[in-house]
Order: C-alpha cells, then sequence, then structure tokens
C-alpha cells in the first residue's frame, strides 16, 4: 500500500499519520490538539448538538432557547474542529505522497516559514474573523433559527419548551388574514417611503453641493457649515422637536408658518398622508447634510480641464452639469447612495420617534406609517411574537439584501475589486 | 488532488458520525437535591424595587435582616421593565428573589413560569382590598401580594376652579368646557383616544373589555368593546372632539406630553391623570386639588382601571421560602404606612384607607374614592392584544375618520383576529 493511503488512514486519529511518516513533534502536536478539542468543548458539543435536536426534553431543567444558543455554539466550534481535521489530514497525505515519490518531507520549520510566507494575510486577519464569527454570525444564525420554531408566549422558558416547526411561522404570515393583510400594506409603505424618502435626500444633497461649488458664489464656508447642521444634532433630538413642531393644535408649523401665509391647520399628526409627508420631508432634512460632503469632496475633485475643454466644444451649462459633473458624482458615490436606501428601508427611529408608526387606520394591527421593522418591534414587545418576528426580519432582510446586490452589480460600485 | 480531497471528505463524515453518538445531558433533574445544602450557607436575597422608591422598604428590609440573619441587597429597576430581566437575570443566575411589577403583568409571569405561587394565609390575604387581592390570582392561586394601587382621577387647577364649582358629572364638564373653552383655554380634557382612559366613560355604559364568570374569571372569547355600552360611550367621546373641546393635538403619541403640559401651564382647569403626576406637578408650581372622576348621566360613577404594583417571588429564587417570608413582610400593614409615608405610594391594606397618614393625603383620597368604582386591569396574556387595536378605533373616533360603531366592531374583528392567531389553542 502506498505511503500516503496509510498516513491518511491513520490520521483518522490526529496525529498518527504524522507518526508513521516520522515527524514526531509535528504528530504529538495535532495529536495534543485533537484530545484537547474534545477535553475542552466536550461537554459543549454533546450538550450542544443534543439541544439543538430536541430543543430540551424536561422542564425546569431545559431551556430551549439557552440549548439553542448552545446548539449554534457547538456548529460554529464543530466547523473550526474540522477545519483543523482537513488540515491534519491533508499534512499526512500530502507527507505520505512525498514518501511515495522519494522526496524529502516537509519539516515542521519548513511549514512554518511557509505559512509565515504565503498565508501572512490570513494570519492577521485570522482574530478578527474569529470575532466576526461570534458577534456577527452567530447572532444572525441565532434569529434565523428563531424563525424555524415556535417560540413565543406559550412556549417560554422556564415554564415550557420551543420546538421546531419548520416553515409554520412563515405559512402563518401568509395565511392569518389580519397578518398578511397588514404585511402587505405595511410593505408598500416601506417600499414607497425608502425609493422617495431617500431620493430625496439625495437628490436635495447633490443639488445644494452643486449649486454650493459654484465658482462665483461667496462665502462657501459659511453656506457649507450652515448645510451640515442638521447633521451635527442628534437625529432624535431633531425628531422629537420635529414633533412637536407638527402637532396638529399646538405646534410652530401650523400655528405660526403655515397661518402667516394663511393656509388652515393641517392634520399633520392625524391624517395618514399627511404624516407620510412630514416623514419624508423630515428625512430629507436630516438625511441630506451627509450626501452634500460626499458630493463636495467629489466636485472638488473633478479636473478643471474638463468644463474647459467642453466649454471650448460649445457645451451647455447644462449639458456639462449631465455629462460631466453627474457621471463623476454617481461613479464617486454610488455605494454611499446605495447604503442610504438600505439606510432608510430600516429607519426605524424616525418612524417610531415622531408619531410611533401612527396615527391609526381602521382594520389594521399596524400604524398608518408604520414601516417593516417599526411593525415588528411591536409585534415583539406587545405580544411576545418571537419565532413571528424572527421570521418577519429574515424576510425584511431578504428584500434589503436582495434590492442592494441588485443596485451594486447594476452599479458595478465594487468592480475591481475595490 | 482530488482523489485525495475525496477521501479526506469521506473520512471526516466517519469521524463526525463517531464524536455525535451519546448526546444529550447524562442525567436528568440536576441540582433538585443538591440545593439543601447551598440554602444553608448562602442566605442572600436580593429585591428588585421600582425606581426611586428603595427608600420605602430600606428599614423594612433592614429589620427582616436583622431578624433573620440575612444579606439582602436592593436594586432599583423601573417597574414595567423587571419581568423583561428577569427573564435573561433568572437562568443567569443574577435575578432577584423578591421583585415588583404590575399586576396585568401577572398573567404572562405565570404562563411563562417566571413567579413562584406563593403559598400566603387566608388571615394575610384578607388584610388587602379585594380587587387587589383579585390581580394576584390566577386560576384561583396566588402569585403575590399587592403593594400599591393606582387608579387614574382628576387633578383640577385651583386658579381655575374651585372645589366648590367643580362639576359633579361629566355632563357638567361637558357645558364647562363649552362655555370656557376659547381657542387656546380649555376646559376639561382627557386622553380619551385611549382605551385606558376611554374605559372610565365606556364601562360606565356597561362596556367591558371581557366578559368574566361568577368567580371572576376572564374569558377571552367574549369580547365586549362592540356592546351597546360601549358604543354608547364612544359616542360620548366623540362630540368632545367633534365640538372642538378637546383639541386635535392632544390625540396620538405625543398627546399625553401635550395634555400635562396644558395642565402645567394653566391652559385646562381639569384633566384625568394619574397618582404619578402628583410630584411634576407640584414642581411645575401648579396649584392643583385632586378629586374622583365625575359621574355619568346615567346616574353611574366614571369607571378606571386600577393598577396594582405587586411583590412577587421570582421562580428562580433558590431560597424561596426566605423570600415568600420577605414578601408577605414587606406587603404588612405597618410596612405598607411606612411605604406610604416615603413614597406616597397607596397602599391596598383595607384598614389603611382610614389611617390618619393616609386619610389626610388628598392623592390617597383620590385614589382610594375612585378605586370603589374601579374594575381591574383584566391579567390575562389576551389583553395585550386589546390595547393597540382599541386605541386604534378610538384614534379613529376622536379625529372622526370613523363612525363609534364601525371604530368599534372593527377593532373587536381585530382584537379577536389576533386572539385567535397568537393565543389560539391555548
Amino acid at each position: 500500500m502506498q505511503a500516503r493511503k496509510i498516513a491518511l488512514l491513520l490520521s483518522i486519529l490526529p496525529g498518527l499519520g504524522q507518526f508513521y511518516n516520522k515527524q514526531w513533534i509535528k504528530g504529538l502536536l495535532f495529536l495534543g490538539f485533537g484530545i484537547s478539542f474534545f477535553v475542552v468543548f466536550g461537554d459543549l458539543l454533546n450538550m450542544g448538538f443534543w439541544g439543538l435536536a430536541t430543543l430540551g426534553t424536561e422542564v425546569p431543567r431545559d431551556n430551549s432557547i439557552f440549548l439553542l444558543a448552545e446548539g449554534l455554539i457547538a456548529i460554529i466550534v464543530t466547523i473550526f474542529g474540522l477545519a483543523f481535521y482537513y488540515v491534519n489530514l491533508r499534512d499526512a497525505y500530502k507527507n505520505g505522497q512525498r514518501r511515495d515519490e522519494n522526496r524529502p518531507m516537509s519539516s515542521l520549520k519548513r511549514d512554518y516559514q511557509n505559512l509565515i510566507a504565503q498565508g501572512y494575510p490570513y494570519l492577521i486577519s485570522g482574530p478578527s474573523l474569529f470575532i466576526l464569527i461570534f458577534a456577527v454570525i452567530f447572532p444572525i444564525l441565532f434569529s434565523f433559527a428563531l424563525a424555524f420554531t415556535n417560540y413565543d408566549l406559550y412556549h417560554s422558558p422556564p415554564a415550557n419548551l420551543a420546538d421546531w416547526v419548520g416553515f409554520d411561522t412563515f405559512a402563518k404570515i401568509f395565511t392569518v388574514d389580519i397578518w398578511r393583510s397588514t404585511f402587505f400594506s405595511v410593505l408598500g409603505w416601506t417600499v414607497i417611503w425608502t425609493l422617495v424618502a431617500s431620493t430625496l435626500q439625495v437628490a436635495l444633497g447633490i443639488f445644494m453641493a452643486v449649486l454650493v461649488n459654484q465658482k462665483d458664489l461667496r462665502f462657501k464656508k459659511f453656506y457649507r457649515t450652515v448645510l451640515v447642521l442638521p447633521w451635527a444634532v442628534p437625529g432624535f433630538v431633531t425628531i422629537l422637536i420635529f414633533a412637536g413642531l407638527f402637532n396638529d393644535s399646538f405646534g410652530a408649523i401650523n400655528n405660526d408658518i403655515l397661518a402667516m401665509v394663511g393656509i388652515d391647520a393641517i392634520p399633520w399628526l392625524t391624517d395618514e398622508n399627511w404624516t407620510k409627508l412630514a416623514l419624508i420631508l423630515m428625512q430629507g432634512w436630516l438625511g441630506f447634510p451627509f450626501i452634500f460632503l460626499v458630493t463636495t469632496g467629489v466636485l472638488q475633485s473633478i479636473p478643471d480641464d474638463l468644463y474647459e475643454a467642453a466649454r471650448i466644444d460649445g457645451a451647455s451649462i447644462f449639458a456639462q452639469f449631465r455629462n460631466i459633473t453627474m457621471p463623476m458624482i454617481l461613479i464617486a458615490t454610488a455605494p454611499v447612495i446605495i447604503t442610504q436606501y438600505t439606510f432608510n428601508f430600516n429607519n426605524f427611529n424616525i418612524i417610531y420617534l415622531f408619531n410611533g408608526g401612527g396615527p391609526s387606520v381602521p382594520g389594521s394591527t399596524a400604524g398608518g406609517t408604520d414601516i417593516l421593522v417599526s411593525w415588528i418591534y411591536k409585534l415583539t414587545l406587545q405580544s411576545s411574537q418571537y419565532s413571528l418576528a424572527a421570521a418577519l426580519t429574515i424576510l425584511l432582510s431578504v428584500f434589503v439584501i436582495a434590492i442592494a446586490l441588485w443596485q451594486f452589480r447594476r452599479t458595478d460600485a465594487f468592480k475591481e475589486g475595490a | 488532488m482530488k482523489k485525495s480531497n475525496k477521501y479526506i471528505g469521506l473520512m471526516s463524515g466517519v469521524a463526525l458520525s463517531l464524536a455525535l453518538g451519546a448526546c444529550g445531558p447524562q442525567e436528568s433533574g440536576e441540582g433538585s437535591s443538591g440545593g439543601e445544602a447551598a440554602e444553608e450557607q448562602d442566605r442572600e436575597l436580593i429585591v428588585w424595587e421600582d425606581i426611586e422608591k428603595a427608600d420605602g422598604i430600606r428599614d423594612a428590609v433592614a429589620q427582616f435582616e436583622e431578624e433573620n440573619d440575612v444579606t439582602i441587597t436592593i436594586v432599583e429597576k423601573p417597574y414595567a421593565q423587571q419581568i423583561e430581566d428577569l427573564r435573561l437575570d433568572g437562568p443567569g443566575g443574577t435575578g432577584p428573589d423578591v421583585l415588583t411589577m404590575a399586576g396585568d403583568q401577572i398573567g404572562t409571569a405565570v404562563i411563562e413560569g417566571l413567579v413562584k405561587e406563593v403559598a400566603v394565609e387566608e388571615d394575610v390575604q384578607s388584610i388587602y382590598t379585594d380587587a387587589a387581592m383579585q390581580s394576584q390570582m390566577v386560576d384561583g392561586k396566588v402569585y403575590g401580594l399587592p403593594k400599591a394601587v393606582e387608579s387614574t382621577i382628576l387633578y383640577y387647577n385651583k386658579d381655575l376652579i374651585t372645589e366648590e364649582e367643580l362639576p359633579a358629572t361629566l355632563e357638567e364638564w361637558y357645558e364647562y368646557s363649552k362655555e370656557t373653552a376659547t381657542g387656546d383655554q380649555f376646559g376639561f380634557l382627557a386622553l380619551f383616544d385611549q382605551i385606558y382612559y376611554a374605559q372610565s366613560v365606556m364601562s360606565g355604559y356597561g362596556g367591558y373589555i371581557f366578559g368574566q364568570d361568577a368567580d371572576g374569571n376572564y374569558d377571552p372569547t367574549d369580547v365586549g368593546l362592540n356592546n351597546e355600552g360601549s358604543i354608547e360611550g364612544a359616542n360620548y367621546i366623540q362630540k368632545f372632539y367633534d365640538e372642538g373641546l378637546f383639541p386635535a393635538g392632544i390625540i396620538g403619541e405625543q398627546g399625553i406630553n401635550v395634555l400635562e403640559s396644558l395642565f402645567t401651564e394653566g391652559k385646562a382647569a381639569a384633566i384625568i391623570s394619574g397618582p404619578w403626576n402628583v410630584d411634576p406637578f407640584t414642581d411645575a408650581g401648579v396649584n392643583f386639588g385632586m378629586a374622583k372622576l365625575p359621574e355619568l348621566d346615567n346616574g353611574e360613577n366614571m369607571s378606571s382601571f386600577i393598577g396594582v404594583k405587586s411583590y412577587n417571588v421570582s421562580a428562580y429564587s433558590e431560597n424561596a421560602e426566605l423570600a415568600e417570608e420577605l414578601l408577605v413582610f414587606l406587603a404588612n400593614e405597618e410596612n405598607s404606612r411606612t411605604r406610604f409615608e416615603e413614597t406616597q405610594e397607596v397602599p391596598a391594606v383595607e384598614a389603611l384607607a382610614n389611617d390618619p397618614v393616609v386619610a389626610e393625603s388628598e392623592v390617597a383620597q383620590a385614589v382610594a374614592e375612585q378605586s370603589i368604582f374601579a374594575e381591574l386591569t383584566p391579567n390575562i396574556p389576551s389583553m395585550n392584544e386589546v390595547w393597540t387595536p382599541a386605541d386604534s378605533a378610538l384614534q379613529t373616533i376622536a379625529t372622526g375618520k370613523a363612525e363609534p360603531e364601525d371604530a368599534l366592531n372593527q377593532a373587536v374583528e381585530t382584537i379577536e383576529g389576533q386572539i385567535e392567531a397568537t393565543h389560539g389553542g391555548n
């Protein structure tokens, strides 16, 4: 039998293949790692996989939610273990192959040098990858998993256990009447809100930046400072102040500003459509300074030669704007602009703080201006519908990811590995 | 290379399946017998008290520590949030032994198994008002003891209206508001776009949220928010908004802030609010008085929701017996009186209603008088599905977007749908 096969077979127990290849130190290291992996993680893996499969069998001993978390950690640890196992097998096989071909085996020193020379970027990013897995991937997996359980008020620890129910919760969203109708009306407004509010803030930001960047304009610094101010005040403060200003009977907007021009009081907070308008205007106000700043930066980097050449060719100001300024801005800021859309899709603060998702509309479990996130928030808090909230979150992420992916691809924003 | 990958993959699979054999906890019911020894050594209790209310129990706790040789730690937390924190802190081992919460959360807490049933004698239970004690019962079992009661009451501005002039009925308040209300001055105001306040009127006309059987158990399938009485009440409510006596600015999410600032600025003669506003109004320098809510024109007094704050024992407590003793001790008559003196929380102990300390306090008196006409907030979990749809309906009634009957019918439909969807089959 070939040495590579023997080494590979022996390596089922980490280290033995290396011993067979007479690489004693390496073998010991692999064996040591292998044993300590099971010593350290044995309990976790045992409890974790059992918990993940059953979500507990006995109250009050078992807490389904903790078992679920433990199970997910066990999976992550197992993946690490398998990666290590793969390295072990591969090493044994490779060196066995070298023996078969009568080539010198790679020593530990060589391996180390190889690792430093070729794997340096991986070595450096390793720790942050590790943290990323527990800080980002684990919570995502957790809420993902919750969507497939029946975790709600009646299946909560410590008195009760939760169970896996597959796609039942998703099915419920589309079969239970009050949820289905609410889901689609909320989704509709969420999409409109995202498109209109984000487009407004982006357009306003670019427009202002181009305006302030005009050569002949004086006091540029003054204008820039003033225009950035909305960004300098914490968002929630602005929103709460606006909520006061927009008050139907006592707000300054109705009583002072609109009354001055002779317009009757507008039901900003009690009429659905007016609230929507107020929200969109506010988001324009809150969001444009960022785009304004980014665009200003881009504008300053457009070489004057381009405009000069255009002028010589007799291009009008609008032609210059359309063919030089706009493309330059869009190329440079496309990723930023896309993030504005994804941000607004989940812009909980403004919806919740301004009017609590209200005003109420008859026959709906969500308020007239609730977007998906704020509706999910209400559902979870008020009715302890954790699994439903998790399922909705997944649907919501699917939308955001799909839109973002599509836009990124269309604009080639991340071309050239940037 | 390709071949090697196949081998490696195969063997990884073999190893994995080996490792997965014989999973699960080896013993069941861990620690049920080992707990005894721990109990002897570590006599420590943690009490979660409402925010800024720890002063009310400090003396009692010190006394209990001495008598029972325990160490007690008091932690202050907003009471509405304690049950939420208990969900994580309990199993984490950092949770309280005794906590405080709102009476209408008890149904939920019991279903989740977060609070323990307590074995208190009949003579201990009997010192509290019936309604307050009732709030601590689920399916006939006792899960805590009442700490304080709250009810909405009438606040009036003495600079605008004297005690003698106070209208006795809501209809008279309506007339009064009509006479006195100008563009930015108002007579009587209330947040009738929220079921918490509107129920005062609707219940007086015979509306109810959940029907009750003879033992006081709620029936979640019997929602009375669209019965004749409720609709009559809602119609009555609507005329305040229709005629501009209640401005549109007090409707909705920010309404409560507007209402309170109208009162503190002296722009409203009277409002309905809860005892939690005594301090803020005093600080604002308002010359105000308090009274029970007025009568309705059918002769019934306006009702209100009594909120009962209670002490409960955590299901995670390792010293449950001691915690139970502490619970009874904290909620007893003497400590309830001390707590009232310190924190002004109206006690639920019946005998204290006539105690000079309590009787002299205007707020306690108003709450006590109103409590006679008040009803409990239903403590079953289905109540969670009532608030939002009911508020929505009332809001559309207030803004004139819907007729009371349609709005309430729709609300009940939504409520029943929600109960079916989230509590159905339980």
